[in-house]
């Protein structure tokens, strides 16, 4: 899922050529981001683009030859006039007046250009790694592959790539070798698939016809100096030491010549934009507030001892499991301290456990980009790729964390948890520098597992992302002032993270504090379950089975099947009484009905109905199964297919517990849902008791910070 | 000891009436002139802003007419706001310097307003820190003081009620102990009260009669704010006894400028509250320039 949409899109036609745009409409300066094509298109901002969106109104659009332009052949069709040609007409498409225009390596050369021929377009230039003749030295590895550009070579291999015939037979071995010398930066592994991927969209008859163009209209030294001459405009160079398609100096050169601004780098390469969005997103915006912000603006500032202490408290929006244990933790920290305001940041569906409780939600919660959504979206079946789809989600966490970065900017905050709020606690490390505040991390697992379906290569990303993670806490100890383990060290899988790496255990004894589980509610004692069995209207008699799925929307087909299985059951089990819960996010009118079967949607504080029922049916979630086990119930549970943290972390931890029945969703037909259902329905059980003391114990931790 | 030293120390003289002033960080591009205030208290309340600005810019302060090195003048007429201004356009020309960003705090705001106003080349930019601008009622403790100014106080006054012309000649000193507790309305500012109480006992009851005395009419405050046409900054303290947040609030608004609100801050926040202060007014300074 993408973590922002246009207001409108369209086509531009310009000489025959369909040109696609984009426009994120809002007030402020235009901001018009065009991206080097044909190698890649507008997706190589989707970093940039949900923040600055929220700021400026925003133009972008994919070159021709890839995305969702046109695809025109030929060198003619490829030239520095035509692509100067589309910014044109996609600025006169958009609306656009005058714009600060953003262009990345060579497409700046087009910028400029533009700059130069219609000033009164442009209010000022963002220039990042850019390519432009004669500024700055190229690196020498273009001028040899160029020398035998034309060539048949025997066996090419490295910078020889770069060869019509190589890009024209087999475009995926040149583009996979030139990102891989580009992501200089460890631990690359997505923004390489990204890059790869969009490059793959043009053809290698196109990118080497484009190549071709850039000899048909070369300028002289002189007419390229008369060029430079002619701007006048404020620029921002941002460039990586490492580049290695631009070498720093043509960014310095630009930058010189200009008389602008420069920001290096240092150990970055190509791909800023894709590698240091955080950086390069503030850069931009505090050049063009610099150059046209507002003057009237307000500031409130308070005096240190007049602040009230306060925190933000981040809380994972996937699934509503964390805001239950996060409301109980908040609850143990006002015992201790009572003056301490707490603001929440956060998303549907945790806003509605939010606000039934009275908490403060933070007015910024409304410009997230959904995570819920993107993992909802990312399920299929009774299947979540959780590793992947994290993965997948980078874009929406780079623009939830820009968010939350002017959150505690702005809020005085003095202390910060993030209940396994990726985004802050990877980009805290990237970003070192914009810590703010104490900060607190807290999870119940640590460390990605690969599924056996991912093979190797599957082995080897979640090793490089387990790597970094081990990397950014040993380099930056002081980004987590407090780590917080939801359970015991009994409860970590045993495992390793990876080749080479340290078993998970022993590295998380050593870096983290262990809370207990935190349930976040008592479970009833055996004199009161009748009561609220009755409040729930559950005759005695009655077997109970409660079907949920919990809060991610993931889950309708586990529903469905549950259900179709629910006469067969009731056949066998006259007193059987199914309540399905839908959850927050499907639509209870979606599923099918019975006689005897209840079909509810989101129910507050569920909690009471899994403590009280005689057979839970649910998924492999951690929140769910372990209030199961707090409350003693029987339960069969369905891992989601591909799942890491199900069908690994979730099940050993409940192995420990000796609690719930594991369920195989593709393997077990109606009748042995049934059959289960029959057996398992009021057995009485007797699981290795859950703590109850665990909200405390984490409330005790994190109040030493404030 | 001082922090940072001036670079360069003199004096101009105005018509027989000298007055000292200093530069400090001369070698450097951009000019910031702090501007002299109610002359109670001299050029030294600067002394947080000085080196750190100095460091960036060239920094111009001088002793307004009655106190510091400055003469301690009785006349009335050298204490009005276009005086004040025609003194600090004489101290930028002595040092060679055509125009400046102009930071005026508390009465320092009238002067400074009417230095841009008149001489717009000469500011690029004002920034107005607790501006005594009467754009609003002041708070009632205060208003009050105006009509017995000029009577005799009662015995045992106390309060406001020390804003008395005869109190002040006859207890100088205990006046001016109770109007620094109001202008620092921070708990622990015992140094800021100590320090002020220093500078104002430098000077005298005359002095500050003279500067009563400066003769009228009035400026239209909000005709020249609006008409101001160089960038401006107002920082004003919410716990400002002297001059009411509102009044800031106004002169940004009308000078279509930003605003700074100090939280829980007094009257003199560039004293109590000197690093956000002294950022505010880098990051004016640094806009103006761009």
């Amino acid at each position: 899922m993408r973590a922002a949409t246009p207001t409108r899109a369209g086509t531009v036609g310009h000489e025959d050529v369909e040109i696609f745009y984009e426009v994120y409409e809002n007030g402020g300066p235009t901001l018009l981001l065009v991206p080097p094509s044909p190698i890649t298109h507008s997706r190589i901002f989707k970093a940039q683009i949900p923040y600055l969106a929220r700021h400026y109104r925003v133009v972008t659009f994919d070159g021709r030859g890839t995305g969702r332009s046109g695809r025109p052949t030929g060198r003619d069709m490829h030239t520095r006039a035509q692509n100067v040609g589309d910014i044109l007409a996609v600025a006169d498409a958009a609306g656009v007046e005058e714009a600060i225009v953003i262009a990345h390596c060579h497409a700046n050369w087009w910028a400029v250009d533009f700059a130069s021929s219609h000033p009164e377009r442009v209010a000022g230039l963002v220039a990042i790694d850019p390519g432009i003749p004669y500024l700055g030295k190229p690196h020498e590895h273009w001028a040899e592959a160029g020398a035998t550009w034309n060539e048949a070579l025997d066996n090419p291999s490295g910078w020889q790539l770069f060869n019509r015939n190589v890009i024209t037979g087999d475009l995926e071995r040149w583009v996979s070798f030139f990102f891989d010398a580009q992501l200089v930066e460890k631990h690359s592994t997505k923004q390489f698939e990204d890059a790869v991927g969009w490059a793959l969209e043009t053809t290698g008859e196109i990118l080497a016809d484009s190549e071709e163009a850039q000899d048909l209209d070369p300028p002289t030294r002189e007419e390229f100096q008369d060029l430079v001459d002619s701007l006048d405009l404020p620029v921002l160079v941002i460039h990586g030491d490492q580049d290695v398609c631009q070498h720093v100096d043509k960014g310095l050169g630009l930058a010189t010549a200009t008389e602008g601004e420069l920001k290096v780098i240092e150990g970055g390469g190509h791909l800023a934009l894709a590698r240091d969005p955080v950086k390069v997103n503030r850069a931009i915006k505090t050049f063009v507030d610099t150059k046209w912000g507002k003057d009237m603006s307000t500031e409130t500032w308070t005096r240190g001892l007049s602040r009230p202490k306060r925190a933000l408290y981040v809380s994972s929006p996937i699934g509503l499991g964390h805001a239950r244990r996060d409301l109980a933790i908040v609850e143990e920290l006002k015992k201790i301290q009572p003056d301490l305001q707490v603001d929440w940041l956060a998303q549907d569906p945790v806003t509605r456990v939010l606000e039934s409780a009275g908490e403060a939600i933070h007015p910024a919660s409304e410009w997230l980009a959904s995570e819920s959504g993107h993992i909802a979206s990312e399920s299929s079946g009774h299947d979540l790729h959780c590793f992947q789809a994290l993965r997948r989600m980078d874009e929406i966490l780079v623009a939830n964390f820009m968010i939350f970065q002017e959150v505690v900017d702005a809020g005085n905050y003095d202390l910060i948890v993030g209940d396994e709020a990726w985004d802050i606690d990877h980009y805290w490390h990237e970003n070192p520098e914009l810590k703010r505040g104490s900060h607190v991390w807290m999870t119940d697992f640590v460390g990605y597992m690969p599924m056996p379906e991912g093979g190797d290569h599957e082995a080897y990303l979640t090793a490089d992302y387990n790597a970094e993670m081990i990397e950014h806490i040993a380099r930056y100890p002081r980004i987590r002032d407090r780590a917080i383990f939801v359970g015991n060290p009994d409860d970590i899988y045993p495992e390793t993270f990876g080749p080479d790496l340290p078993k998970i255990r022993d590295w998380t004894e050593d870096h983290f504090d262990f809370a207990g589980y935190i349930t976040g509610f008592t479970p009833p004692g055996p004199d009161e379950v009748d009561s609220i069995r009755d409040d729930l209207g559950f005759a005695p008699h009655e077997k109970v089975c409660v079907v949920t799925v919990g809060g991610s929307g993931v889950g309708q087909d586990l529903l469905n099947k549950v259900i179709a299985s629910f006469p067969l059951a009731k056949a066998q089990l006259p007193e059987l009484r199914m309540v399905a819960v839908a959850g927050p996010r499907i639509d209870p009118d979606s599923l099918p009905s019975h006689p005897g079967l209840e079909v509810l949607g989101y129910v507050d504080r569920l909690y009471r109905h899994l403590s009280v029922c005689d057979l839970a049916i649910v998924q492999g979630g951690l929140t769910t199964t372990m209030e199961l086990t707090a409350a003693s119930r029987p339960f069969l549970y369905f891992p989601l297919k591909n799942h890491f943290e199900q069908n690994y972390h979730v099940r050993y931890r409940l192995d420990q517990h000796g609690a719930g029945t594991a369920m195989d969703y593709d393997a077990i037909d109606l009748d042995g849902i049934a059959e289960a259902i029959t057996s398992e329905a009021g057995r009485s059980v007797n699981y290795r008791p859950v703590e109850t003391d665990g909200a405390q114990r984490a409330a005790r931790m994190i109040a030493e910070l404030i | 000891m001082r922090a940072r030293y001036p670079d360069i120390e003199g004096h101009v003289d105005r018509h027989g009436l000298k007055l000292g002033y200093e530069v400090f960080g001369a070698a450097n591009q951009r000019t910031v002139l702090l501007m002299p205030t109610w002359t109670i208290i001299h050029s030294r309340f600067w002394k947080m802003q000085v080196p750190y600005l100095a460091r960036r810019y060239r920094v111009i302060t001088y002793d307004g007419p009655g106190n510091g090195r400055s003469d301690r003048v009785t006349d009335p007429a050298r204490y009005t706001p276009g005086a004040y201004a025609s003194d600090a356009v004489a101290v930028l020309d002595e040092c060679g310097v055509e125009s400046a960003v102009v930071v005026g705090m508390s009465l320092g705001a009238r002067y400074g307003t009417t230095l841009a106003a008149q001489e717009p080349h000469r500011v690029a930019g004002l920034a107005l820190i607790g501006p005594a601008l009467p754009l609003t009622p002041p708070s009632p403790e205060r208003e009050a003081i105006f009509d017995s100014f000029r009577l005799p106080y009662p015995e045992n006054v106390t309060g406001w009620g020390k804003y008395n012309l005869a109190y002040w000649h006859d207890h100088y000193a205990d006046f001016v102990e109770f109007f620094f507790s109001q202008c620092f309305s921070e708990p622990h500012s015992t140094k800021a009260i100590e320090d002020s109480v220093g500078w104002a006992l430098e000077t005298n009851s005359r002095v500050l009669e003279a500067e009563e005395n400066r003769p009228g009419p009035e400026d239209d405050w909000g005709e020249l704010l609006t008409r101001l046409r160089c960038p401006t900054l107002v920082i004003h303290g919410t716990h400002d006894r002297i001059q009411p947040h509102e009044r800031g609030r106004v002169a940004a608004q009308l000078s279509n400028g930003r605003l700074l609100s100090m939280e829980a801050s007094g009257h003199i926040p560039n004293v109590r509250d000197p690093v956000k202060v002294n950022l505010a007014l880098r990051d004016f300074v640094e806009r103006v320039a761009s």
